[in-house]
């Protein structure tokens, strides 16, 4: 039995499957759900086991996806940190890159760093960027560095110094020496973070790493000592924001991998259904209470990335993390997303959210802004029965009087309004899809959408629709889509190193010493989690540019025992003419980083075909009531209880499926099919 | 009123997103550091008659370029000789419509839907060599327009789709670093057909004519709310005096004089009276100046709002011919950026205390611009390092100055990395760091300055700059004191030092060193009015020195 839980901002889930040892097919999924416990995540874990009696003693495999390390570094509660730099360069955390993208805003305010000056110190060392040591390590002030820092209550210290992406000698030996003096303080070197240059990115990278390493262990082993309390006895997995799980040894050593562990899972979940179904070009869009979130899978496959940003906004310029994750785009625009009209009377959906507490106008709690959940209600596209999971009536006074503001303002009914803020909602989302794919030189049409979280069945068909989108997807327990996704994902480690050269012939053999120094480094990481050198399976890309570029793009290798010259330079000048609209053929191509990916494939369960019953489509209806569809007008639609559908059966739209996490929209002109796993897939009616 | 207006809030919010997809798709494609690392560069979306519907800006000194551009475009291109569909302009004149100096060059393609011009495309980024006398094409003594590079005066680098050829061999041919350079037309094209694709698509969804009405709304709803902004800012006449410290050849100062007139119709800044253009390149066009005024309208009224044409409608430039901040050929112009500082940093100045809660006390003023060229140690290619720096904020009536921070006309502009540096040029940064040269005192701290210093590895190279801002200091706003000076030195090998500030080609040889100085902020606020937990806090993090806390912050003095 293997089970998966995940902390989200309101609630914690927790999924757990039972399979057939034989043909791995799932034969039982439980849900049990329970409220966050902020300051004490765990307890909220603890209590989804409670609420359904587990018996840990059964499980074999125990996964999590957690948000203690972002919600450390949004809410500034992480350890006290300091951070040893080369000699001069101490500021560079604060200069940062000196952006400031709010441009005519002369008041404009910079974010303050994550390291006060006076916790921020230097060593006597130099090394160049090609590696040679100019300056050797000088180590004499380090302990009356270190003594003011514990004088100062400092419980993390950060350590970043030159060209250490190339040769992370001094670090090593300043970290050792620091460790070995002083073993009840943490410390994290900025090569076991990132082998990336730029030393401003590599050092704030480093200090998230430092500032929320005190938490996440405590966290961690809070959360392993009570599981082996209630019985469990093997690995605990944590998910990372690569889409993969590791070992929480792992983990506590560079915890910054975990910036985005929830989304993640959720992005990987829609690959393992992909790939059941046979889709491997997908678009996944995850829409919860406050955000929406999306990403592009090609070939099975989601783009990775270490160019992260959190807190990057329009008018701040946020701080960089260089750890491999999802390529997400996220934007303020969820379910309780606020619907209001700027200073020129123009209508903007979010991103102030009602978030869960007072929530939309709707859930009656004291909301007093019309939110895009609020406008589904008014258009009728939720079942009043089943609104919240049906634990709630939504409460049509609230809603009117949350609505009036906005009637009077654009002189406008209720209903207009309400169409208006789907409408204007969908552009924001379809606007964040683009910059998915087409910005990066994709076609939608040749993608799947997969729709998750639980507003996105409610607007995926539309967004199919403006993008020319052919089938939207709404899996099976797509609430709960993130907790699944854990279930179904191998051990995953990424290794980047920056190591600048020419791409050509002559340097194969150099490039084949990188690639085998970092597998080396995979195989012997792996090692301390008891995994052997076969077990593990390798991939490898390069981010390659021409000559003279600053940004690189990536290309995956398929065979490294057989490299051709003319082959790679073909594929980079193709992809570099789909993304960018142009190659240079005749420019010199030049290695920026080299990218292994190292995975363990684990022992998962397979997803069942769900077998159909015979049953009749009427079965399944619940009422049938009148629709609005904005564009398409207001229909009679059929309310179905999806539960009681199965596959085979194909319906016509107008009509909303209802399940207690989301409804599916299918306006008119389309259909919908219950797929042999049970998903619904919608298509346009040709 | 009908949900058209939706429609219309949807066509102009995607009409933002597109400026968005052609800016991402010349910062990662460009091969000039300055473009894709300062970001010196914009792209804008115009309707078919020029009017500016949305742009994407990594700096403000095109604000008002992209508009203006492909005015000058349409002016060029009439019935005689019409613009068809697939053409594309290259355009760099500094005097006229959207010109700045040689090195930013412009790129226009009418976008065409069944045949009628329904929209332009346009962008315009810095390139880091174009030819002319010097490497970078910036020289602080050149005296004609002719030396600071290569001029494309509104020609067709495509026709009808075709490339021409001989243009870009021409180019090849006049420019130190021709690889890059191309690279960079290219992306420019590139990302203006990207653009134009988008809006086709747009187009093809909601028809021409919700197009058409949408692009009117959006210019009239930024029209409107920029108005609404104005008229709660009081009424009045107000002049003040500027000036440019220095022609390149030390003479000067030369005055900037100011008059600013605010009713509830208009802004209107009036230069009448400046100084006549200079003999050296430290010049404005009149593109630049129309920037300025812009960009000083648009943060005291509709900072974060997105740009267009209607913005702008009730902000107005009087200026005669041939000053400092409207040259005209054959002025040099190629440190022009040095003069549109010096304007807007005088509008600032002048509206400051009109509306103290908008605007903070002075900042460094400078691009603080050095060129430094020469040949690398281990690659041996001939390198160009071009960069700005940056340098310390005034404090505003909200929080201190900040630190590290380019100056008001970049944005989005990100500093050279010593990693990166290292590897491209063959130089070895030893300091990035703030200083503490004092100045700056206020209830609200002024923002501290910074020093880069870093040893030259090449057998030998030169130097260029201009750093304004070194013999007038960073002002203070309701009575703080004002801040500390931009300069850069040299120190030789044998330990004496050079200070320079608008210098061009100093020879530097292997084992000097470039230290670069930006200012201190000016300060807001009586410093008597600190409170003294925020001086401590300062004193600890060295953001100040003890003697400067002694005898500026008499609560210091008395605990």
């Amino acid at each position: 039995m293997r089970v998966a839980t995940d902390i989200g901002g309101t609630f914690t889930d927790l999924v757990f499957f039972e399979y057939d040892k034989k043909n791995k097919e799932v034969t039982n999924v439980k849900v049990s759900k329970s409220s966050t416990t902020p300051g004490e995540y765990e307890k909220g874990i603890l209590n989804t086991i409670k609420k359904i009696d587990l018996d840990l003693n059964t499980i074999e495999f125990f996964a999590h996806g957690t948000t203690v390390v972002i919600n450390a570094i949004t809410e500034r509660k992480g350890a006290k940190t300091a951070l040893i730099t080369t000699e001069g360069f101490r500021d560079v955390l604060e200069i940062a890159r000196g952006t400031r993208p709010d441009l005519y805003n002369f008041n404009f305010k910079k974010e303050a760093p994550f390291v006060a000056r006076y916790l921020r110190h230097e060593v006597k060392e130099r090394i160049n960027y090609l590696g040679e040591i100019i300056t050797p390590l000088d180590t004499r002030n380090v302990d009356e560095m270190v003594k003011y820092f514990i004088s100062e209550n400092v419980e993390s210290i950060a350590i970043c110094l030159l060209h250490a992406y190339k040769n992370p000698i001094h670090e090593k030996q300043l970290g050792e020496l620091i460790k070995q003096n002083y073993p009840n303080i943490e410390v994290i070197t900025s090569h076991e973070v990132s082998r990336e240059w730029r030393e401003y990115e590599r050092t704030s990278s480093t200090v998230l790493s430092a500032y929320v390493k005190p938490i996440a262990t405590k966290y961690l082993n809070n959360l392993t000592d009570n599981l082996r309390k209630l019985g469990y006895k093997n690995n605990l997995y944590i998910m990372q924001s690569n889409g993969g799980i590791t070992t929480v040894e792992d983990v506590k050593a560079n915890p910054i991998t975990l910036i985005e562990s929830g989304p993640a899972s959720g992005m990987l979940g829609a690959v393992v259904l992909g790939r059941t179904i046979g889709k491997e070009n997908l678009i996944v869009l995850d829409i919860g209470g406050t955000t929406a979130k999306c990403t592009l899978i090609e070939n099975g496959t989601p783009k990775i990335v270490t160019t992260y940003n959190i807190e990057k906004t329009k008018t701040q310029a946020g701080f960089p993390i260089l750890t491999p994750v999802i390529d997400i785009v996220e934007i303020g625009n969820g379910g309780g997303s606020i619907a209001w009209l700027d200073d020129g009377g123009k209508m903007r959906v979010g991103p102030k959210s009602a978030g869960a507490n007072p929530g939309p106008s709707s859930y009656g709690k004291g909301g007093i802004n019309f939110t895009t959940t609020d406008a589904n209600v008014v258009c009728n596209r939720i079942h009043k029965d089943y609104f919240l999971g049906g634990e709630l009536i939504p409460d049509f006074k609230s809603i009117e009087k949350a609505a009036r503001p906005l009637c009077k303002e654009l002189d406008m009914t209720i209903e207009e309004v309400a169409r208006g803020v789907i409408r204007v909602a969908n552009s924001n989302m379809v606007n964040a899809l683009k910059s998915v794919s087409v910005n990066k030189g994709y076609d939608p049409r040749d993608f799947t959408l997969v729709v998750i979280g639980g507003g996105g069945p409610m607007h995926g068909a539309y967004l199919a629709e403006e993008l020319q989108i052919p089938e939207v997807i709404i899996p099976l327990n797509a609430g709960v889509f993130s907790a699944f996704g854990m279930l179904m994902s191998d051990l995953r480690r990424d290794y980047i190193r920056t190591d600048v050269m020419d791409l050509n012939a002559d340097n194969f053999s150099t490039l084949k010493n990188v690639f085998q120094e970092m597998k080396d480094e995979a195989v012997e990481a792996y090692r301390r989690d008891l995994y052997e050198k076969e077990d593990v399976a390798f991939e490898y890309y390069l981010d390659l540019r021409y000559d003279g570029q600053e940004h690189s793009v990536k290309l995956k290798l398929t065979d490294l025992s057989n490299l051709q010259m003319d082959f790679i330079e073909k594929a980079f000048n193709d992809l570099h003419k789909k993304r960018y609209a142009f190659s240079l053929t005749d420019t010199k191509i030049e290695i920026v980083n080299y990218h292994l990916v190292a995975e363990v494939i684990v022992n998962k369960p397979v997803i069942a075909k769900v077998i159909a019953k015979g049953k009749n489509v009427e079965d399944a209806l619940i009422s049938i009531e009148n629709v609005d569809f904005d564009v398409y007008g207001i229909h009679k639609s059929n309310f179905y209880d999806r539960e009681k559908l199965e596959p085979e059966m194909t319906i016509q739209g107008p009509a909303i499926v209802v399940e207690p996490s989301t409804s599916t929209v299918v306006p008119p002109k389309h259909q919908f099919i219950i797929d042999e796993y049970a998903n619904i897939i919608i298509s346009k009616i040709k | 009123m009908s949900l058209n207006k939706f429609t219309s809030d949807i066509i102009q919010d995607s009409l933002i997103s597109i400026g968005e997809a052609m800016f991402e798709t010349i910062q990662r494609t460009s091969m000039s550091p300055i473009i894709y690392e300062a970001l010196d560069y914009a792209v804008g979306i115009t309707d078919g008659e020029g009017r500016l519907l949305a742009q994407g800006n990594g700096v403000i000194t095109f604000l008002a370029a992209m508009s203006l551009v492909v005015e000058e475009t349409l002016e060029r291109f009439g019935e005689d000789n019409p613009l068809k569909e697939g053409d594309v302009i290259i355009a760099n004149t500094p005097y006229v419509g959207g010109g700045t100096h040689l090195s930013d060059i412009a790129i226009i393609t009418p976008v065409f839907y069944k045949g009628e011009r329904v929209a332009f495309t346009v962008n315009k980024a810095h390139w880091t060599d174009i030819g002319g006398t010097n490497p970078g094409s910036v020289s602080t003594v050149s005296t004609e327009i002719y030396q600071e590079g290569l001029h494309f005066p509104f020609i067709k680098i495509k026709e009808e789709g075709k490339l021409n050829h001989a243009v870009i061999k021409m180019l090849e041919g006049n420019v130190r670093l021709p690889k890059s350079t191309l690279g960079d037309l290219f992306s420019g094209i590139a990302a203006n057909d990207v653009g134009a694709g988008r809006i086709i698509k747009l187009i093809e969804k909601y028809g021409l004519d919700a197009y058409t009405q949408a692009a009117e709304e959006f210019m009239e709803y930024g029209e409107r709310i920029s108005l609404k902004e104005l008229q709660k800012i009081p009424n009045g006449v107000y002049e003040n005096t500027g000036c440019i410290e220095n022609d390149g050849f030390g003479n000067g100062p030369f005055p900037l004089k100011l008059k600013i007139i605010i009713s509830n119709e208009n802004m209107i800044c009036d230069f009448t009276g400046s100084h006549e253009q200079l003999k050296g390149p430290l010049n404005l066009s009149r593109t630049g100046l129309e920037t300025a005024v812009r960009a000083a309208f648009k943060s005291i009224t509709t900072p974060t709002l997105p740009a267009n044409n209607g913005s702008f409608k009730h902000v107005k430039l009087i200026c005669p011919d041939n000053t400092v901040v409207s040259a005209n050929s054959p002025a040099p112009i190629s440190v022009y950026y040095e003069v549109f500082l010096a304007a807007i940093d005088l509008l600032l100045k002048t509206l400051g205390p009109i509306v103290p809660e908008k605007l903070p006390a002075g900042h460094f003023r400078s691009v603080c611009v050095t060129y430094i060229s020469g040949i690398h140690p281990v690659t041996n290619e001939f390198y160009v390092q071009a960069e700005a720096l940056s340098g310390g904020w005034g404090a505003c009536a909200f929080h201190d100055g900040n630190r590290g921070q380019f100056s008001y006309a970049h944005g989005e502009s990100h500093n050279i990395p010593a990693e990166t540096r290292e590897r491209k040029y063959g130089v070895i940064v030893e300091e990035y760091s703030f200083h503490n040269e004092g100045g700056g005192y206020g209830e609200f701290q002024g923002g501290n300055g910074q020093y880069l210093t870093f040893k030259i590895l090449s057998e030998e190279a030169f130097l260029t700059g201009a750093f304004l801002g070194y013999s007038i200091p960073t002002w203070g706003l309701n009575e703080g004191k004002e801040g500390s000076y931009n300069y850069f030195t040299v120190i030789r090998t044998d330990g004496t030092e050079e200070t320079y500030n608008v210098v061009t080609n100093v020879k530097l040889n292997k084992g000097d060193r470039v230290k670069l100085v930006t200012a201190t902020g000016g300060g807001y606020g009586n410093p008597e009015n600190r409170p003294l937990e925020k001086i401590l806090s300062d004193l600890k993090n060295g953001f100040i020195t003890k003697e400067q806390a002694l005898e500026n912050y008499p609560k210091i003095a008395k605990a």
